[in-house]
């Protein structure tokens, strides 16, 4: 480390020491200011002292991040990560300048796994020159806030570009990840869990998007579908196929709400979580930790630690039943947690919660492309409506057919109304800012600790 | 009950579905299943032939730009078949790119011009014009409401689009803004009635939304199929949704 470095990893160390004691802010952003003022290079710097993750993605950045910095952590790695959120250069810089890393157990250097928004790739990518890029998945948010799917997409190939050496390790499922031109090497994972002779000729649900195929722009055909615009892929036009992963979920043992049982290539896993999308998250975790060479015995490990990892799917006891909170925000999302609910095996009720502030997005029309019939294929014994919008959503499950038992606008009143279920289990679905309400409510009411 | 069945055309449903299109045929078959009548949908996609007498309704919704440059491509092969639907009074909801793509054309955002199939006279541009740089560049977006001239009835949407439609020849529009911006955020005017064409920049989706627009096109379409029937009165019995 040449002085003029040594001098800015110091500034940043006391700027952020400054900012958590005297004013008991987190503050990672400033402290990354400071240092890169004193000496640019301060970045090059970081390349020395780690090997660095970009973990990117519309979906499943949050879930993916937190397994692979446990996956290395069991393999002997020191791993440093950035919080979900602090996206920006400055921040991280901060983070990873301020955070005292002891060396790695197995000897080899620490590895510093950042959760970065598709937006944010290129920058980041530009300044910290990763080794490996993970790739979650690309899913339609409410376009009102982000772009389209493909152009979402360009911005984590100028990203990618970036740094050319870099592996990019991808999901070899998605169709839109067989797209962008850049030089650098990939490495899929996906799922082989169809034997071959089962093989069907699909084509995805007309709500699905990112279908068309990047040779020619024919829609693409299907083996199987894991769930939305992911699956083995093939072009009838062309000879284009979904790429063969080197890493693959070959069987789905056991899938229930609140975890899944199956294996990657030999080795059983689970994870203490439902959804198949969460698979995807841990496949990917697993991938880069055998770049990684973390043993299948230490991932297995990682993995059934059941700490707060798996912590968005949070269940509470409010009165006599037991209420598992969902976050949902549009269709793709949606509808994995209505295929979620679909594993499980016993009778349960659900509260749909909708609000259209800026957070939730301020157009309701994605409710119309989740897949609310498909509740009828379930255990769903009783369903009820609330949320600023509750007109848009009681509109909806009721032209899906659904009597509804009630209507709650008022949050401090779902509480009550849940009593009147008759299952002891409740799924409370709801958008972002809706939830923070439901969330309100219940802390007020004693079901949860305030903070 | 006698036996009383629509078929509806969803024009590039795997395409152009971006803003909850497809709750379009979720409401239209809520509606119907009360009056006792069955919708069934399929699918017409690229290299598909659109057959003009196949079908009671046609469904044409929004997409990404990408997806609707792809679909703009093969629809020139469409455009005869539905020029004769159209003219013959088939009944047909285009939302957001579906409306731009049976006009002349419309610009997008990066400047470059998406060629439409002219089977209505509307155009598309993005706001480049001189004459219009009191809007330049800002996208539409936000609640809208608007009225119909004629029925008086009052609609309810969302709208977010960066095209701006002017209408042409034989078109009206399909309500005057009394909330928003509508087709171009100048001329007050949004959506689009030509024929049986039904023309709408709204998220909802409309029919959703709005159950008196739904109830009046579920009755235009199966009048033309069962002209026999009374199909206003039957659907008056039925609860309008409207939020």
């Amino acid at each position: 480390m040449t002085i003029k470095s040594a001098l800015a990893k110091a500034t940043a160390r006391v700027s952020h020491f400054t900012l958590q004691k005297i004013f008991h802010r987190g503050g990672t952003a400033l402290p990354g200011k400071l240092a890169i003022k004193v000496d640019p290079n301060v970045l090059d710097q970081v390349q020395t002292d780690f090997d660095l993750v970009i973990v990117t993605g519309t979906n499943g950045k949050t879930l993916t991040t937190a397994l692979i910095t446990r996956v290395l952590t069991a393999g002997g790695y020191a791993v440093l990560t950035n919080p979900s959120g602090s996206n920006m250069v400055q921040g991280i810089t901060g983070t990873l300048l301020t955070t005292k890393v002891a060396p790695s157990k197995n000897g080899r250097k620490p590895v510093a796994v950042l959760e970065v928004d598709e937006a944010n790739v290129q920058r980041i990518a530009a300044a910290l020159k990763p080794r490996y890029f993970v790739l979650t998945n690309i899913f339609r948010d409410q376009l009102d806030r982000y772009g389209e799917i493909y152009t979402t997409y360009d911005k984590i190939v100028a990203g990618i570009k970036e740094a050319p050496a870099a592996k990019v390790l991808t999901n070899a499922d998605s169709p839109i990840f067989a797209r962008g031109d850049f030089p650098n090497e990939r490495i899929y994972y996906g799922f082989n869990h169809v034997a071959a002779d089962e093989f069907q000729d699909l084509k995805a649900p007309t709500n699905t998007d990112g279908i068309l195929s990047p040779t020619d722009n024919a829609v693409l055909h299907y083996s199987y579908i894991t769930y939305a615009n992911l699956g083995r892929y093939f072009s009838v036009s062309d000879g284009f196929k979904r790429p063969e992963p080197k890493y693959a979920v070959t069987a789905l043992d056991e899938l229930r709400p609140q975890f899944s049982v199956f294996h990657i290539e030999q080795t059983p896993f689970r994870i203490e979580i439902g959804g198949l999308y969460n698979i995807y998250n841990a496949l990917a975790a697993y991938a880069l930790g055998r770049e990684f060479a973390v043993p299948d015995s230490a991932i297995k490990q990682a993995f059934e630690q059941n700490e707060q990892v798996f912590g968005r799917q949070e269940s509470i006891r409010v009165g006599d039943k037991v209420v598992t909170l969902l976050l949902i925000k549009n269709p793709v999302g949606t509808n994995s947690v209505i295929d979620m609910m679909a594993t499980d095996p016993e009778p349960f009720s659900l509260v749909t919660l909708l609000n259209a502030n800026y957070a939730d997005g301020i157009d309701t029309s994605w409710i119309w492309d989740a897949e609310f019939e498909k509740l009828h294929e379930t255990n769903l014994a009783w369903i009820a409506t609330g949320g600023e919008r509750y007109r848009d959503i009681t509109v909806r499950l009721k032209m899906a057919n659904y009597d509804l038992a009630g209507t709650y606008p008022n949050p401090q009143a779902i509480a009550e109304a849940i009593q009147d279920a008759p299952t002891q289990k409740v799924y409370l679905a709801a958008t972002y800012t809706a939830m923070l309400q439901i969330r309100e409510a219940f802390k007020k009411q004693g079901y949860l600790k305030a903070d | 009950m006698a036996d009383y069945q629509l078929t509806l055309a969803h024009l590039y449903g795997d395409l152009m579905n971006t803003y909850g299109d497809y709750g379009n045929i979720i409401a239209l078959r809520y509606y119907a299943r009360q009056i006792g009548v069955t919708i069934e949908d399929q699918l017409v996609s690229l290299g598909d032939d659109f057959d003009p007498k196949a079908y009671d309704f046609v469904l044409f919704g929004g997409g990404q730009d990408y997806e609707e440059t792809v679909v703009a491509a093969d629809l020139q092969d469409k455009a005869a078949g539905l020029k004769n639907y159209i003219e013959a009074d088939g009944p047909l909801l285009a939302v957001c790119g579906g409306f731009q793509l049976l006009g002349h054309y419309m610009e997008m955002a990066d400047g470059s011009r998406v060629e439409g199939i002219g089977v209505m006279d509307h155009y598309t541009s993005n706001m480049t014009a001189a004459e219009v740089a009191t809007k330049k560049g800002e996208r539409l977006t936000g609640d809208i409401e608007i009225k119909n001239n004629e029925t008086g009835e009052v609609y309810h949407g969302f709208e977010n689009h960066q095209g701006r439609t002017f209408l042409g020849k034989g078109e009206k529009a399909l309500g005057t803004v009394t909330k928003g911006q509508g087709n171009n955020g100048m001329d007050q005017s949004e959506g689009v009635i030509y024929h049986n064409v039904f023309g709408s920049y709204f998220h909802g989706p409309i029919f959703t939304r709005n159950g008196n627009l739904a109830k009046r096109v579920l009755a235009t379409a199966l009048s033309r199929k069962y002209p026999d029937v009374d199909w206003s009165a039957k659907l008056a019995a039925v609860p309008t949704e409207s939020f």
